[in-house]
């Protein structure tokens, strides 16, 4: 039999933790979520030595205080699951930062190990470690990795695996701070003695004086009179530093791991800037870096779309061709046509016009990230977010709405709170996706040239502003601001870039595909009963009196919800021909595109809606954008028809 | 240190804000203050009511900036974006409003320039 065992790994953001978690697990993980939670949960298994090992990759944090959920799961999960050894990882070299993260580790008494990554990059930085000296200092195995050359792993991995059969003694050194702090400490530590809790009593003390709210909470449910005793004497060290005590504790640690980093390192500042350290100063320059930024961003959409049309062209064509085929099986009756247009042509819709482009885009995506430069890019973008209430982190979902929408909503979920990512992803539902793109450019770039498509851009983004300044004043909360660490530029790690792309493939099919193919079914069903006139001709006040479309337009409308792009084919296909021209006139052809553009989130987009704010989010914002589209096409309509009137 | 509102915001090219971090050196002045390459010892972060909801003061002490503490700034994004920041071997960016509500004291200028 098999032993199992759990360790967990643990550390700051861009230390290389998942590198280290994707060269242990291999293709034998799961990406999901913390139960409840919009926070991603890597979990995977691996066999080593005769054990069956679970590996869960906590979230990148640089503390354990509950302002974040991020830090709030890693902290729970360590304390209520207590995996049976948490693999520190550290970047060697951002060490005293890192180590604040440590020590707090190291104050929840769980069993560790230290993966003490990125030594290369600490090496061109000039810094110099004692591993030896880091370790006896601490009381904690550290072993030296290079995660991305896969230095290091597997004596990582043995080195774990003795931690938990006890073959080595690890005895983690205790952490005192300053005499007034340390006296309090030990003072509640003893009141806290015979109090419930998963946490040891000196963590609580510590926290209690920090003035962390859950574990108040949690302790003034045992004993108010501890927590009154710990406020007490916060408000002591308080008086005597002069900060509050929040700040006074941090401090108090930070000194500790600023003692032993420069205990364990030598540092030589190297002659020369380094390559990393050149490109950083040439991305992020006050004028260089925005042509820069366009240029890379104008490459990565143009390399999606031309991967996209070929993948594209070539899945259509080979999945089309199965339709004669599939037909003569199926035989042309109505529950025939029903599986073939309802649940096989949504399925091929989807593998044909969703994946061919969502799947370069996040590879595209991912290896910018992992090099470092989309940290840059938000830098570079944080004062023109904060024009529409958002900061510079937003940029990133925002951009890859122009994609697809749908893992543009998943990655809202950077924003640091609800407001800030109901918000996000508010607004990220309104950028034209590639589906809506089509529609701008097949139907008013074509017959009413590109200065009138790139115009509906512009108006677009005059729109996004306006829309996000107003949810901005309207949504309770206070805005955050950017607090972003820009990690040094490395080459990206293709094989962790390579997974990262497929499980976030594999999470947009799943989100995705059972609602194109269960919409598609559902239209092609009222489509074959003969719904379809008659909700057209129920929306056609809206349509033809208020709009000026023709009634038609209305079936296009409820297409749209399926997929954008559909619209533009449904209306071939109602009108039997492709020269719009000849039956939409031009404020027809605008209005149309205009209501296309906002009127409605695509219903993957609305799933991936209901996955991040839930069902009420999601039918906020789907209604608040049908009202609002109705009422600017209408007004557009109107306005247009009386600036062509006057000049024709 | 009570009340509602922080303290003015400051503008980095504020001329008198300029003449005074040149003149009295030795005050605390907002980071925002700081010159490119310029290096200051932080003396507080204080948002007054502003950040408590969402912990700025906390986040920020949690990446490395306490009381005492060196920071260097590298560069200020242009259009009054925000500001990069060195600390603790990090290299952080903060937004413009955080960085007005972080208190330094300016390093003098050492020979090496």
């Amino acid at each position: 039999m098999r032993k199992r065992v759990t360790i967990a790994l643990a550390g700051n953001a861009n230390v290389g933790k998942s590198v280290i978690f994707n060269y242990l697990t291999g293709l034998h993980q799961h990406i999901g979520n913390w139960p409840g939670k919009t926070v991603e949960r890597a979990e995977g298994t691996l066999h080593f030595k005769g054990y069956t090992i679970d590996i869960i990759d906590l979230p990148g944090i640089y503390s354990f205080s509950t302002y974040s959920l991020e830090e709030t799961i890693a902290r729970r999960y360590i304390v209520t699951e207590k995996p049976d050894v948490v693999i520190n990882v550290i970047d060697a070299s951002i060490l005293e930062r890192n180590l604040f993260l440590t020590l707090q580790l190291m104050e929840l008494e769980t069993p560790m190990v230290i993966a003490l990554n990125q030594m290369d990059m600490a090496k061109k930085k000039g810094i110099e470690i004692d591993v030896k000296r880091l370790e006896d200092l601490l009381g904690i195995p550290v072993v030296p990795t290079i995660a991305i050359k896969g230095i290091g792993i597997f004596q990582l991995l043995e080195k774990a695996i003795e931690v938990i059969e006890r073959k080595v003694s690890v005895r983690p050194s205790e952490i005192r701070y300053g005499k007034e702090v340390e006296e309090r400490i030990i003072r509640l530590a003893e009141a806290l003695r015979n109090i419930h809790s998963p946490y040891p009593p000196r963590y609580l003390a510590i926290k209690l004086l920090e003035g962390d709210e859950e574990i108040e909470k949690e302790i003034s449910r045992e004993n108010p009179k501890v927590v009154a005793l710990a406020r007490r004497l916060a408000r002591e060290l308080e008086e005597i530093h002069g900060h509050d005590r929040s700040t006074i504790i941090t401090s108090e640690r930070y000194m500790v791991a600023s003692r032993i980093a420069n205990d364990v390192q030598k540092i030589t500042t190297p002659m020369k800037p380094s390559m990393g350290e050149l490109l950083h100063s040439i991305t992020t320059h006050r004028i260089l870096g925005y042509p820069i930024m366009i240029f890379s961003l104008f490459s990565m959409f143009y390399l999606t779309f031309t991967l996209g049309n070929l993948l594209s062209e070539i899945l259509s064509e080979y999945l089309y061709g199965l339709e004669p085929l599939l037909i003569s099986l199926l035989g042309k009756g109505i529950i025939e046509r029903l599986i073939w247009g309802g649940i096989i042509e949504g399925i091929i819709a989807g593998v044909t016009i969703a994946i061919p482009y969502i799947a370069p885009f996040y590879l595209i995506l991912y290896l910018l990230e992992d090099s470092g430069y989309i940290s840059r890019i938000a830098f570079l973008m944080d004062n023109i977010m904060h024009k529409m209430g958002l900061h510079g982190k937003a940029f990133i979902p925002l951009m890859l709405g122009y994609g697809c929408n749908v893992p543009a909503c998943l990655g809202c979920r950077i924003m640091e709170t609800t407001r800030e990512r109901i918000l996000a992803t508010f607004v990220t539902t309104l950028v034209p996706c590639a589906a809506r793109s089509v529609i701008i450019f097949g139907l008013v770039g074509r017959f009413l040239g590109i200065e009138w498509a790139l115009s509906l851009y512009i108006l677009n983004i005059t729109i996004i502003f306006v829309l996000g300044r107003l949810a901005f004043k309207i949504l309770p909360g206070e805005p955050t601001a950017l607090i972003m660490e820009m990690p040094d530029y490395r080459a990206p790690h293709l094989k962790t870039v390579l997974k990262q792309t497929w499980f976030r493939l594999l999470e947009f099919i799943k989100i995705a595909f059972p609602l194109i193919i269960a919409g598609s079914f559902m239209i092609k069903l009222a489509e074959l009963l003969g719904l379809l006139r008659v909700i057209a001709d129920f929306l056609s006040p809206v349509t033809t009196l208020w709009l000026g479309l023709p009634a038609i337009s209305g079936i296009m409308l409820i297409f749209g919800v399926l997929r954008k792009e559909l619209m533009l084919i449904m209306l071939a296909t109602a009108f039997g021909t492709t020269d719009f021209a000849s039956v939409l006139n031009p404020v027809q052809m605008l209005v149309f595109t205009i209501v296309a553009m906002f009127y409605i989130p695509c219903i993957a987009t609305i799933a991936a809606l209901v996955k991040e704010l839930g069902w009420k989010g999601a039918l906020i914002i789907t209604t608040v954008e049908i009202i609002f589209a109705i009422m600017l096409g209408g007004v557009t309509q109107r306005i247009l028809t009386l600036v062509f009137g006057l000049t024709k | 240190m009570t009340g509602i509102q922080g303290y003015p915001m400051t503008r980095r090219n504020d001329p008198t804000m300029k003449r005074m971090s040149e003149r009295l050196g030795n005050y605390e002045i907002p980071l925002t203050a700081l010159k490119d390459g310029e290096a200051g010892i932080i003396m507080s972060i204080s948002g007054g009511g502003y950040g408590r909801r969402w912990g700025f003061e906390k986040r920020l002490a949690d990446l490395g900036l306490t009381p005492g503490t060196r920071i260097i700034v590298v560069k200020a994004a242009p259009f009054h974006g925000p500001i990069e920041v060195l600390v603790r071997g990090s290299r952080l960016a903060l937004g413009r409003g955080i960085s007005d509500r972080i208190l330094v004291k300016k390093e003098e200028r050492c020979g090496r320039g």
